[in-house]
């Protein structure tokens, strides 16, 4: 039994778990920090707590402070969001030990999936396909060229320090690996002061897909289909939809199922997302994130699933209120409005001026914005999630153009236009997605 | 018209009995109280072992949101040249060392920089707070054994 839940977030999230607490007729305690104390989610929420200066390091990252909040309120169970706290093993386990219900998958689970080398054994243990590559770091050009020939070209040479694409090759045939490695090899040097590289296989037009799992504490675990979440930019995803415009019943059933088999090898308990890079008939597991997800209205609206009161079900004890994958219905689209230069992606913060919600059928809004919110600089841009639903993707395309051409924020600068250019774009509308598309709208040149 | 205590002790009325809504109306002034939502029917919980009303912030009988640390009243005439030393920890605010003991510091108390006040406890973990500055305590804000926020104010102190 719950009966008092702390959220140790802030932002739409924050209020998208105090309306399934409501739903469920749990208390909720908000935390906030100095910065956010006009946030709807400390007026919404039963109890607040002011946790820290405005820096999150110093207040929503800050362990001892949220469990501080919980003690000194009387909060019998934790829900961390997402981002923040929420896949911090070492967090989960805090609550744990302070007698506290964490809302989530088990520190173990957390800790399995959360360490990428790991992830990736224990996908390979139980039958799901990850990306053929070197499994250690490479210690000659020949063995890269031979590892290469053997899961063919093109692959791709990556620093195992990783990151910002320093140390980061793509070759097409075995002479283009050769001049490849060393130049690679030194950039990781220089940039990481390890040259250490390894190699996969290249997908020049994967598709990111994931798959919506969510498991009981009775072993029971249920894929709620996929989400396409091709569109991004820098790994951040900006528009999510559901079903894939690429899957079909065959694919979907071999998704979900891996997926399903990834979560179970793990014991998975509560909502989370396996994500896969697809290409060509071919899925290949990239990583399993631990927690509930920005994007999961968009499950939400085509399986009729309220994912945020299932996790308050399963922390609960409860069994899963569902007991086989859902059908889908219709067709579901989530564009992520960020406060940000629709062309710079600079962070736009600011004042609400204006602020005008769109109507009709199939529209839902998760914000946190009202007006006269002032949208502080220390947190994530994400100010509104807008979810059109349609009975087919054509339906659900139209009601998001209209759908934004009334949605009204002033004050700040948003990606709204750059989602309008986007429901505009002959690829977007044939379907033909991949991650690469929003890198190629914004610099055709360099596509 | 209401005076401050008469406001103040309608408000803890509305709460206590759980009033659902007050509205007063008297010489041109109306002023309207709301009580905590009501419990849900019967019947109605998916999860919650506890239906009943929760009360506020720990540290308000404010309305949500309103501001717990003081700064939302505005700098009164009185609190000009006033220092106050403010909670930098979320916790449970004691005046004593233990049970037993006599607090750190009584209101009119004269304290020196580095001064123990009080203890702000979080996690099983004592935390003395010290004062910043030499001085005269002139008010203490927090109840012994009171939760208290970041920045929550706990003494205001008139520098020596």
């Amino acid at each position: 039994m719950l009966s008092k839940v702390l959220i140790a977030n802030r932002g739409e999230i924050a209020l998208r778990i105090i309306a399934a607490c409501r739903e469920a007729g749990l208390a909720t305690v908000a935390v906030h920090s100095e910065a956010d104390r006009d946030c709807l989610h400390v007026r919404m929420a039963d109890q607040s707590v002011c946790i820290g200066p405005p820096p999150a390091k110093a207040s929503y990252l800050n362990i001892a402070s949220v469990i501080a909040a919980a003690e000194i309120t009387g909060a019998d169970a934790v829900h961390p969001g997402y981002g923040f706290l929420a896949e911090n093993a070492h967090f989960a386990e805090v609550v744990g030990e302070c007698g506290m219900t964490w809302i989530g998958p088990s520190p173990e689970a957390i800790r399995r999936m959360g360490d990428k080398s790991q992830a990736r054994r224990t996908a390979v243990g139980c039958g799901v396909p990850i990306l053929p590559g070197s499994a250690n770091p490479l210690t000659s050009r020949e063995e890269a060229v031979t590892l290469a020939e053997e899961i063919g070209f093109p692959v791709i040479l990556k620093a195992s320090a990783g990151g910002g694409g320093k140390g980061m090759r793509v070759a097409v045939d075995a002479r283009a690996l050769h001049h490849a490695f060393d130049t690679a090899r030194m950039e990781a040097e220089r940039a990481f002061g390890v040259g250490d590289l390894y190699l996969e296989k290249y997908l020049d037009h994967p598709r990111h897909i994931e798959v919506q799992v969510l498991g009981d504490q009775y072993g029971r675990i249920v894929a709620l289909g996929e989400r396409e979440c091709s569109i991004q930019r820098r790994h951040q995803k900006l528009i999510e939809e559901s079903p894939s415009p690429a899957a079909d019943e065959e694919l979907r059933t071999r998704m979900c199922e891996a997926a399903a088999a990834a979560a179970r090898a793990v014991a998975y308990t509560s909502a989370g997302t396996v994500e896969f890079l697809y290409q060509d008939g071919q899925f290949f597991f990239m990583e399993m994130n631990t927690r509930v997800q920005v994007e999961h209205p968009v499950t939400e609206a085509v399986s009729g699933v309220d994912i945020v009161l299932e996790q308050l079900r399963i922390a609960a004890g409860l069994p899963l209120s569902l007991k086989r994958r859902p059908r889908l219905r219709g067709h579901a689209i989530e564009l992520r409005i960020n406060a940000e230069d629709p062309v710079t992606f600079a962070p736009s913060a600011g004042t609400i001026t204006e602020l005008g919600f769109p109507v009709g059928p199939g529209v839902r809004i998760d914000t946190h914005l009202y007006r006269g919110y002032r949208v502080p600089p220390y947190y994530d841009s994400l100010v509104a999630k807008l979810i059109v639903w349609g009975r087919d993707r054509q339906e659900a395309v139209r009601r998001a153009r209209r759908a934004l051409d009334t949605f009204l924020i002033g004050g700040v600068k948003t990606s709204i236009p750059l989602h309008r250019r986007i429901l505009e774009e002959p690829d977007f509308l044939a379907g033909r997605l991949s991650t690469h598309f929003l890198d190629r709208l914004i610099r055709p040149e360099t596509g | 018209m209401l005076k401050f205590e008469e406001l103040c002790q309608l408000i803890r009325v509305v709460a206590e009995q759980k009033v659902s809504s007050v509205e007063i109306e008297q010489d041109g002034m109306r002023i309207r109280i709301d009580g905590p939502p009501a419990p849900l029917p019967a019947g109605t919980p998916l999860l919650g072992g506890s239906l009943a009303p929760v009360a506020f912030s720990p540290s308000a009988a404010s309305a949500p949101g309103a501001s717990t640390d003081g700064q939302g009243e505005g700098i009164g005439a009185d609190e000009a040249g006033l220092v106050f030393v403010t909670s930098p920890i979320v916790g449970t605010f004691y005046r004593a060392p233990n049970p037993e003991a006599p607090p750190f510091v009584e209101v009119g108390a004269v304290v020196r920089k580095g001064q123990v006040l009080c203890i702000v406890e979080a996690m099983k973990l004592m935390n003395e707070i010290e004062s910043d500055v030499s001085g005269v305590v002139v008010r203490a804000y927090a109840e012994n054994a009171q939760p208290v926020e970041f920045g929550q104010r706990l003494f205001a102190l008139r520098s020596a």
